[in-house]
């Protein structure tokens, strides 16, 4: 079932003449995950703004176009630092800020909490002050924050940016289970070469517009490798001169390697 | 003659409150080196620019910046050597346009205006900021802020650029920006001690990798030999970028880890090879 839709949609910024998104028609379904990738400015994270309905409803700035949403969302920014609380003086507070915004009953607002918290792994961390944490601690926090309010459909923006590599693997494995579970997932990332494992489809943005979509072999095509949207290893297969199909990952390379 | 270090650190001890973040670190970095900081989220990473940049004083140890002792300089004297970006650099911007926001640093050294203005014209044009320069900031996307929080570290010219996540955000053209004007200004003579878990850019950019764990060094070694050894990174919490990987998979000559090697190893290896 579709969870968001959005039909011819165009978007401006306050005071701003031309529009950020020009003319976007995109569906995400229940249980997917669609990765939106582009330079930066193409329209990306003013694509989850909207679906977020932060834009224009919060933001200001115009829209035509229709915007369509079955489920409650759930944004986690590219600044998620902005996104604390500040009012809370442990992380398990911190995540249950937003649960007991909604008005639920003391005990499903727990339960959520310890699942978000397990599932981010930070039941050790759950004690602490948030501001003693690191970056990238708090950004889990933050993610841990925004799916304890079990979001229908889930926007991320570059929500590995401040991980480690162990804190990415685990949020990649954990988006994959959220689609499981039927979530939807709109994700805006700069980290190519994680979107073959995540992502079921691949929308290229460029310049507010869609200029392609496609399964992730997308990320291996010349044109996409021209706009520097290629995953590391088809780039560089590119720039060998070695002839097109490129391999899309290490693992695809060595079988043609061989 | 063995050069003065711009960065020493000479046993470093440091705690927020209860909270161990830095046990007993040394290391030194020479002007114009090109070192990664590299370790799992809360290895102490960030704490050493703080540190570096006389936000924090050790509880042991000493920080010296050249011959200052970072504990006898108040962080705007210490600006003079040390030019820094910080986590959330997004958030340092304060001016009103991002032509004055980089332009404040040089500006508080004290240098006359016309100095001022080359240097800000030079940082601008050395990250593309130039279209940029009389916007607002927080017209501006977070990472170009971040961008622009770079130019403003470049700005001030310093023996040694202490930055923090510089490529959170960047597309690959404007990481490709960011590594060519690094590798220029360390041409010149900086040094660099760059924060990242961007392997990629690492690997591209800088040569030597500290490492830290849970607050010690674990590591110090050149980049190109580490960043393609799975089995010796696992246990740092690192894993090896795709083109190291690839490199190390296809068992390249050489082992080469930046992306303009591996291609033109495969390029060189496909030629020897006879057609399938």
């Amino acid at each position: 079932m579709r969870s968001l839709t959005l039909d011819h949609a165009s978007f401006w910024y306050p005071a701003t003449a031309s529009p950020a998104l020009r003319d976007v028609s995109l569906e995400v379904v229940q249980g997917e995950v669609v990765a939106l990738v582009g330079a930066l400015g193409a329209g990306a994270s003013t694509l989850l703004l909207v679906a977020a309905d932060l834009a224009p409803r919060v933001i200001g700035g115009r829209l035509t176009g229709t915007v369509a949403r079955r489920d409650r969302s759930g944004i986690v920014l590219p600044t998620p630092w902005t996104q604390a609380s500040g009012m809370a003086f442990t992380v398990w507070d911190e995540v249950a800020f937003g649960p007991a915004n909604l008005g639920w009953p003391a005990h499903e607002i727990a339960r959520q909490v310890d699942r978000a918290l397990e599932r981010l792994e930070l039941v050790p961390l759950a004690s602490r002050d948030p501001v003693t944490l690191s970056g990238g601690e708090l950004q889990r926090v933050i993610i841990a924050a925004i799916l304890a309010m079990d979001p229908g459909l889930v926007l991320f923006d570059e929500p590995a940016a401040e991980l480690d590599a162990e804190g990415a693997r685990t949020l990649w494995r954990l988006i994959r289970l959220l689609a499981s579970e039927g979530k939807a997932v709109l994700l805006a990332t700069s980290a190519l070469d994680a979107i073959p494992d995540v992502a079921d489809r691949v929308v290229w943005l460029e310049d507010g517009a869609v200029r392609a979509v496609g399964t992730p072999d997308l990320l291996a095509d010349v044109a996409a490798c021209d706009a520097g949207l290629g995953t590391s290893v088809a780039t560089v297969w590119r720039a060998s001169g070695l002839p097109p199909p490129y391999p899309l990952t290490v693992a695809h390379a060595v079988q043609r390697w061989r | 003659m063995a050069l003065t270090p711009v960065l020493h650190l000479d046993g470093v001890s440091f705690s927020y409150g209860a909270v161990p973040a830095l046990e007993n670190l040394s290391f030194s970095i020479a002007p114009g080196e090109r070192v990664a900081l590299l370790g799992r989220n809360g290895a102490g990473k960030s704490t050493v620019v703080r540190l570096v940049a006389g936000l924090e004083r050790p509880d042991q140890g000493t920080v010296w910046v050249g011959d200052w002792d970072a504990r006898d300089c108040a962080p705007e004297q210490l600006a003079r050597r040390v030019g820094s970006m910080f986590q959330h650099a997004d958030q340092q911007l304060f001016a009103s346009t991002v032509r004055a926001d980089v332009s404040f640093g040089p500006r508080a050294l004290g240098l006359g205006e016309r100095e001022v203005e080359r240097r800000t014209d030079d940082a601008l044009e050395d990250l593309d900021l130039t279209p940029h320069a009389a916007h607002h900031p927080y017209d501006l996307p977070p990472a170009f802020r971040q961008l622009a929080a770079l130019a403003g570290a470049l700005a001030l010219e310093p023996a040694l650029l202490v930055l923090d996540e510089p490529t959170i955000g960047l597309d690959r053209a404007l990481r490709a920006r960011v590594t060519r004007a690094l590798l220029e200004r360390s041409a010149a003579g900086v040094a660099l001690l760059v924060i990242t878990h961007d392997l990629t850019f690492a690997a591209e950019t800088l040569e030597r990798g500290l490492v830290l764990d849970r607050g010690r060094l674990a590591r110090d070694e050149q980049l190109a030999g580490l960043v393609g050894d799975a089995t010796r990174l696992d246990p740092l919490g690192l894993v090896p970028p795709p083109i190291a990987a690839l490199s190390a998979a296809l068992d390249l000559p050489g082992r080469p880890v930046r992306a303009a090697e591996v291609a033109r190893e495969l390029a060189r290896v496909a030629r020897g090879r006879p057609v399938p």
